[in-house]
Order: C-alpha cells, then sequence, then structure tokens
C-alpha cells in the first residue's frame, strides 16, 4: 500500500524554481532512495514533505501521506503530524542534539509534546526506543549528556527520537555521511532493522550510490530539482536509461588513469621513525603529575619520490595528529621525521627550505580559505616561505599559472573565496599547495567532502598533476574507495599505531589483519553491473 | 553553494556607503555632531564661559536657540561646546581600549593557557574587578580632577573588554584550516595574527567599539557628575544633565537637549557600526 505519495510537485523559493515537476512514492515497510548531488533538490524534497520550508518557498502539486494532502494544512495541523506520523533524522549527529539535554529528555520531548503519554509513561518509551536502537540501559542511562556519546551513539540517540511515536513515515538526510565506514555499516543496519519491525516507510536521502545499493528497494535520482530516473532498484542498477545516472554511477567507482610509481623503495623521500606523540590529559589530582594521552604510537613509514601513499583509518586514530607532527606544526616526544635524509624539525623550528617542499591540502572547502582575502593573495601565500618571492607581473603570472593548472580561469584570482563551490575550493586549495612547486602534497581527506563526479574530476586532476610535476602524495582518508582508486601502498591505522601496509592490491585484495578486514567488509559496495 | 559567474560588477565604496541605509544615516548624526564640535572651536553663537545672570533659564527661542542654563549660558553653545569634551573622551578612550586591548587579546590566543595567556587574563580581570568609577578616583587623587584623567581612567576600563573580546574570537579562529594552511607557509604568530585573526574579529571590534564608545560618553558623563572628569567652567553634555536635574520641574530643556545629544551621537555610532561591519564583510557586500 502507497504510504506517501508525492505528485508533481513544484517548488521555488523567492521565484527562484527549486523543484520542478517532481514525483514519488513510498510504501510502507520499504525503503525509497533519493540520490543526488548538492544543489539536487534532494533535501528540499524532504523539507516540503515535513513542510519545514524556508521563508518565501512557494509549493504546488501534491504531497498524500494516507490520504491527506500535507499542502493543505496549516502549520498547527503539521506540528501534530512531525514527529508522530513522520521523523525525521539529520546529517549531523554533532549538532542535531540539545548539548545541555540529557539523551533522555530529549527522546521523551517528542512524546510529550504529542501529549500521548505522561511524564513517567513518557521515560518509560524512551527507554525502550533507547534498546531499541541499540543503547541498553545498563551502559547508556538516559541520564547521558549529548557530549559523552560518540558519533555513532549519537545518531542513534537522534534515530531514537525520530522513532519515539512510531511514525509511518521516516526521512533520513544523509544519516551516515558523517559518521566512519564501519558505524556507517551499523546505522544503516539499524534503520533496515526498524523500519522491517514497524512497518515504516523509510525515505533514505543520499549522495552515495553504495549506500543505498543494499538498503532500498526503490531508487530516485535526482539532478537540478528535476527526478531523472526512476524504478526499482535492481532494473535501476541493471538499465541506467538517464546518462546523468550512468555517470554517477561511473564518478563513484571512478578510477584515475595514473602512471604507477617506478622505482619503488629507491628513493626515499620522506621518512617516519618511530614517531610518538602525546597529548597531555588535565590534571585531576592537584600534585600528582597531568596523565598522557598517547595519540600517535611508534610509527615508522617511508614515502618514496613519485609515489602515492594511503593512510587509512578512522576518526580519532591519530592521523591528523600524524599529518601535523609531519609539517611540523606540533612537536614529537620521540622518533624523528627525515625529509630527503635531513630532520624536518631542528632545534624546535622547521627548516625552512624543507617546509617549502612539503605542502598540504585540507578536507574541508568551506574552512581552509581566510574568507577576507582575494583568491590571488590565497594562493600566493606560501610564498611567503621564499626568501625572494616573486612581485609584480611575475606575481600575477605566477598565480594565474597555479590557477590555470588546475583548470580554474584566471579571472577568479581578483574573487572572494565564497564566489566558489566546495569543488573549485578544493581546486584553489590544490593550486596553493602547488605554486611554490613542493616536492610532497599531503592531502589531508581532500576529496571526503565533495559530491562523487566532482571528486572524480578532482582525483583525474591529481593523478595529472603527480605525472606532470613528479609530485609524491600522502593520501589520508576514511573513504577506501577513494584510496584504493589513488595510491600505490597504503598503511592502514588505529587507535595511534600502523596495523598493516603493503601495496594497495595486496592489501584491499588479502587483508591480513582483524581490522582491516572489518573496514573492508563495512565499506558499502556498489552492485555488480557489466 | 555555486559560483556566481555573471555577478555583478564589484560596486565602488562610495556606492556602497550610500548604498546602506544604516550606515549613511549613522554617518549623517556622527557628521553634524563632529562637525558641531569642530566648529564650536572657532565660533559659538555666544560665549560659554561668561554668564549671564538676567537671561538666566529662558525658554528655548531667539537668539538663544535651545534656551539659556541658571546661569544664563546659552545651551546651544554649551552642546557644541560639550561635544568637543564628550567626543574627545570616549575617541580617546575607546583608542586607548583598543589600541592596548585587542594586541593584547590576539596575543593571549596564541597559545591558550600559556604562561603568556594566564599573565594577561589575569591582569584583564584584576582590571576588571575595579569600577571605572575607582580607578577614576585612584587617578584624580593623584594626578586631580580633569579630562586627561578621566580619558585616561575610562581607556583602562576599555582595555579588558577588548582584550576579553578579541581572545575569545581569536580563540576560535585559531583553530580553523585556514590558519593551518597559513602554518604551513611558515607564517609566524605575529603575522598569522595580523593577517588572518585580525581581519576576521574586525567586525566584532566594530561593533564592540560603538558600544564602548557610548558606554564612554555615559562614563564620563558620570564622572563629570560626581566632579571627576571635565571641571566647570568646560560643559560637557554629562555635566550639563548632572546640574539639570534639580531643575527638570521648571526647566525641562535643559536635560533634553544634552540627552537628546548622548541619545542621537550614540545611536549614530551604532548604525555606523553595523553598515561598516556590512560593507566590511565582502559575503555579506556582494549578496546585497
Amino acid at each position: 500500500m502507497t504510504l506517501l505519495s508525492i505528485n508533481k510537485l513544484d517548488l521555488s523559493i523567492h521565484g527562484i524554481d527549486i523543484l520542478r515537476d517532481v514525483s514519488m512514492s513510498v510504501e510502507a515497510g520499504k525503503v525509497l532512495g533519493v540520490i543526488g548531488e548538492s544543489g539536487s533538490g534532494k533535501s528540499m524534497t524532504a523539507n516540503a514533505v515535513m513542510q519545514l520550508l524556508p521563508n518565501g518557498a512557494g509549493c504546488s502539486g501534491e504531497i498524500i501521506l494516507e490520504g491527506q494532502n500535507m499542502l493543505d494544512l496549516h502549520e498547527g495541523q503539521m506540528n501534530g503530524l512531525r514527529g508522530k506520523d513522520m521523523g525525521m533524522v539529520f546529517q549531523e549527529p554533532m549538532t542535531a542534539l540539545n548539548p545541555v539535554q540529557t539523551i533522555g529528555d530529549q527522546v521523551a520531548e517528542t512524546i510529550l509534546i504529542h501529549k500521548t503519554a505522561a511524564k513517567p509513561e513518557a521515560m518509560r518509551i524512551a527507554r525502550d526506543t533507547l534498546n531499541r536502537v541499540g543503547l541498553p540501559g545498563e551502559q547508556f542511562p538516559m541520564s547521558r549528556y549529548p557530549h559523552e556519546l560518540s558519533g555513532g551513539q549519537r545518531q542513534r540517540v537522534v534515530i531514537a527520537m525520530a522513532i519515539a511515536l512510531k511514525p509511518k513515515l521516516l526521512i533520513a538526510d544523509e544519516p551516515t555521511t558523517a559518521l566512519d565506514v564501519t558505524t556507517q555499516a551499523q546505522i544503516l543496519r539499524l534503520l533496515k532493522r526498524l523500519i522491517q519491525e514497524d512497518d515504516m516507510g523509510l525515505i533514505l536521502i543520499t549522495h552515495d550510490l553504495a549506500v543505498v545499493s543494499d538498503m532500498a528497494d526503490d531508487i530516485v535520482i535526482m539532478q537540478n530539482g528535476v527526478v531523472v530516473e526512476q524504478g526499482p532498484a535492481a532494473t535501476l542498477y541493471r538499465e541506467m536509461k538517464h546518462p546523468y545516472t550512468k555517470a554517477l554511477f561511473e564518478a563513484s567507482s571512478h578510477v584515475p588513469d595514473r602512471d604507477y610509481a617506478e622505482a619503488r623503495g629507491e628513493n626515499t623521500l620522506l621518512e617516519v621513525q618511530n614517531v610518538v606523540r602525546d597529548y597531555p590529559l588535565p590534571r585531576t589530582k592537584l600534585f600528582a603529575a597531568p596523565g598522557h594521552f598517547r595519540a600517535v604510537k611508534d610509527v615508522s613509514f617511508v614515502i618514496n619520490r613519485g609515489e602515492s601513499l594511503g593512510l587509512v583509518g578512522e576518526s580519532g586514530c591519530g592521523k591528523s595528529t600524524l599529518t601535523r607532527a609531519l609539517l611540523g606544526l606540533e612537536p614529537v616526544q620521540s622518533g624523528e621525521i627525515l625529509f630527503e635524509g635531513r630532520p624536518v624539525v631542528e632545534n624546535g623550528r622547521v627548516v625552512s627550505d624543507l617546509r617549502r617542499k612539503m605542502q598540504v591540502v585540507f578536507q574541508d572547502p568551506y574552512g581552509s580559505f581566510n574568507p577576507r582575502h582575494k583568491v590571488s593573495r590565497l594562493v600566493a601565500e606560501p610564498y611567503h616561505l621564499l626568501t625572494n618571492p616573486p612581485t609584480g607581473a611575475d606575481r600575477d603570472r605566477a598565480i594565474a599559472e597555479a590557477l590555470d593548472s588546475v583548470d580554474m580561469p584566471v579571472s577568479a584570482a581578483d574573487k572572494y573565496i565564497h564566489e566558489f563551490s566546495g569543488g573549485q575550493r578544493q581546486r584553489i586549495a590544490i593550486a596553493r599547495a602547488l605554486i611554490i612547486r613542493p616536492e610532497l602534497i599531503i592531502l589531508d581527506e581532500a576529496v571526503s567532502a565533495l559530491d562523487v563526479s566532482v571528486r572524480a574530476q578532482v582525483l583525474d586532476l591529481l593523478s595529472d598533476l603527480s605525472d606532470r610535476f613528479g609530485l609524491t602524495y600522502l593520501f589520508i582518508s576514511h573513504d577506501l574507495s577513494v584510496v584504493r582508486a589513488i595510491t600505490d601502498r597504503v598503511l592502514v591505522m588505529k587507535s595511534g599505531e600502523i596495523v598493516e601496509r603493503g601495496a594497495t592490491q595486496d592489501v584491499f585484495e588479502n587483508p591480513k589483519h582483524e581490522y582491516t578486514k572489518t573496514l573492508i567488509d563495512a565499506a558499502p559496495q556498489l552492485p555488480d553491473v557489466a | 553553494m555555486s559560483t556566481v559567474n555573471n555577478a555583478p560588477r564589484k560596486p565602488s565604496l562610495l556606492r556602497m556607503v550610500f548604498g546602506s541605509l544604516s550606515l549613511s544615516l549613522g554617518l549623517a548624526i556622527i557628521v553634524v555632531f563632529f562637525g558641531g564640535a569642530l566648529i564650536s572651536l572657532i565660533w559659538t553663537p555666544f560665549d560659554v564661559t561668561s554668564l549671564d545672570i538676567p537671561n538666566k533659564l529662558k525658554a528655548p527661542g531667539f537668539p538663544n536657540l535651545m534656551g539659556t542654563d541658571h546661569f544664563g549660558r546659552d545651551v546651544f553653545s554649551m552642546i557644541l561646546v560639550g561635544a568637543r569634551t564628550s567626543i574627545a573622551v570616549a575617541v580617546v578612550a575607546v583608542g586607548i581600549g583598543m589600541g592596548l586591548g585587542v594586541p593584547l587579546g590576539l596575543a593571549a590566543a596564541v597559545r591558550p593557557g600559556s604562561f603568556m595567556d594566564e599573565v594577561i587574563m589575569r591582569g584583564n580581570d584584576l582590571v576588571f574587578a575595579f569600577p571605572a568609577l575607582l580607578i577614576a578616583i585612584m587617578i584624580t587623587a593623584v594626578f586631580g580632577p580633569g579630562a586627561i584623567n578621566a580619558i585616561i581612567a575610562i581607556g583602562i576600563f576599555n582595555i579588558p573588554v577588548f582584550a576579553r573580546l578579541s581572545r575569545g574570537a581569536a580563540l576560535s579562529l585559531w583553530t580553523r584550516d585556514f590558519v593551518l594552511s597559513a602554518r604551513v607557509a611558515g607564517k609566524g604568530p605575529l603575522r598569522i595574527s595580523y593577517e588572518h585573526i585580525l581581519p576576521n574579529i574586525l567586525n566584532l571590534l566594530i561593533v564592540q567599539g560603538t558600544i564602548q564608545f557610548s558606554l564612554g560618553i555615559l562614563a564620563e558623563a558620570g564622572l563629570s557628575y560626581v566632579g571627576l572628569g571635565a571641571q566647570p567652567p568646560i560643559p560637557s553634555w554629562g555635566r550639563m544633565l548632572a546640574e539639570s536635574q534639580t531643575m527638570i520641574s521648571f526647566a525641562p530643556h535643559l536635560a533634553l537637549f544634552p540627552g537628546v545629544a548622548i541619545v542621537l551621537t550614540v545611536l549614530g555610532l551604532n548604525l555606523m557600526g553595523d553598515g561598516l561591519r556590512d560593507i566590511l564583510d565582502p559575503k555579506i557586500r556582494r549578496e546585497r
């Protein structure tokens, strides 16, 4: 039976068309996967169902939940439905919970608002719901606060809030994008179990084809506010009628063409020897020495000139700490980091001619630029490392060259960073790293925040640049498919230690360590289509 | 967020200033008061130091546009000269507060929890612990009363306000990736503070600056009221208010005009601060 059907939904905000002629339907107990890249209107479709639209939005068409048209209801009636008949799970578990309320109160809140039960009864339902989402009472009393939980556990609380009243429809907007692969697999399993138990309909919104492939019964593919293809998952994956579907599918399993490093193991560029990084813990006793947290434990590895080395691990495994130590941004407690045989840090200072040979590209394309500077100034920032930086026309030419090498127009130099999309910003970040011709570029989750098609383009660009300029990459990521596509060798890191290392193909096909196996199993797979 | 390829051409500075209603309105008010203060340096309708007892407590009219006070002095002239005192006190006091407080706050934020941070912030707490009035009395006790000493006292009181604000804002900026990439480019804390931190906290400083400016005018009024600010016969808005207090029932214009002057100046400054903050932000600037 059809639970929700959206018929010919048009949506415009301040006169700009966001959605055109969108139709889809969800059945009870089934999963509808809505796939699209940022700006495709997939989240707006969800918000239209919940009638949580920004000011100035105008809707036409029909959104029918169990015979009732959402567009005919006024705000008060919608409030009666939200949380009761329709639940929603958001992307960012870190911000979706109120930090000053206990998890029990937050789950019970939904029940109390809809006055379906009195306080003690509501707390009992909240407890049951938390048990159902895998947060048992012995370990997770309801008096816990969100900051005491990990990202995956918080997402479970968010799910508990959404399903506390056993809604008929659950909307999950990128519920696992902010999570590690193993946690993602657990959350997806949980969602699947819950909708079967409660006979709910689930709309799963994501940009990741692999995530929906083993979850969804039906799939809708959206582009620029229009549904380009829809149908049962199995048929859709087999046929892929629309070129955009095909393009998406290819982009998410994209492997760039690259020349694999040949002189492997002969020409050492960077050597890391027994590096240890401790963080002091806050003092707990007045006169006792404060304890330490060892974030990086005795790590050693070598990066050869011209190769691309992957470093894989989940959040909190110490990979970012290691990156900062390599760049000399944080002191190490013991061990040595040698670049071309010379220590990177001497007398507590980074040797400046070595520093200019290492550059970095960060994950967040929105946070890694000073919003007050123009692109020309941003890109030229590493010139600070040169004793005689080019000036005037030479400088402009160098900036133009750097932008050109990442396929950005020269006119970009005069703009501010907020005028660019995420993918463009990441290109500018690469241009900034390239401008002083470094030997090694550290890519810290550099493509994790990008859409699949943009990600594929940036990966192509990176492999092209490495061929052209003989660059060496250290590729840090939690995304196995990306690491697999672009690296020659890979290191797997867990709790500050490197647990497995080897050629990328070998490690992925023949994982030796238990943890590597778990990681590879947890990674969502695209269905095999010839 | 998508690119704006066919973005409108960047508007000129002049256009931006007049395109913003709050900025142009604020600017207009401030120009009037600053202009008044400047004109009073060379000319005032009446002499504000000579008494004219027969003409005391006249209602607003001609030739005394805003009437006269209990000594027969022209209120309009006093407002003009008082603007000089009040504005000078507030500008210099905010200048002292920003000039010392912001660098201190930025320095403290470089390494939170370090010895320098502790010294600066505990020093701040110490100053905060003394009310401005107490500092003023202290300074007056040592150097004698006067407008200069009021300025110093209010300025000292402003330092911790700006130090705190800039430290707090800078702390969160120091964790951003763009600061990290500046460090990768080999920039030291001084340069990063100046190039990356300061421009990004400027909007906060401007808003706080206008608030402190208004508080400075009020503080000067307060100090003059208890006799620690500008000394008679130099008029100041604060003392005019204070003196009018006892006559409010039969000469309300004596309180009205300096009061309106203070309110308008503060309003103008706040409007100007708001507008300035907007045009200094490249994001808002383009979207307006």
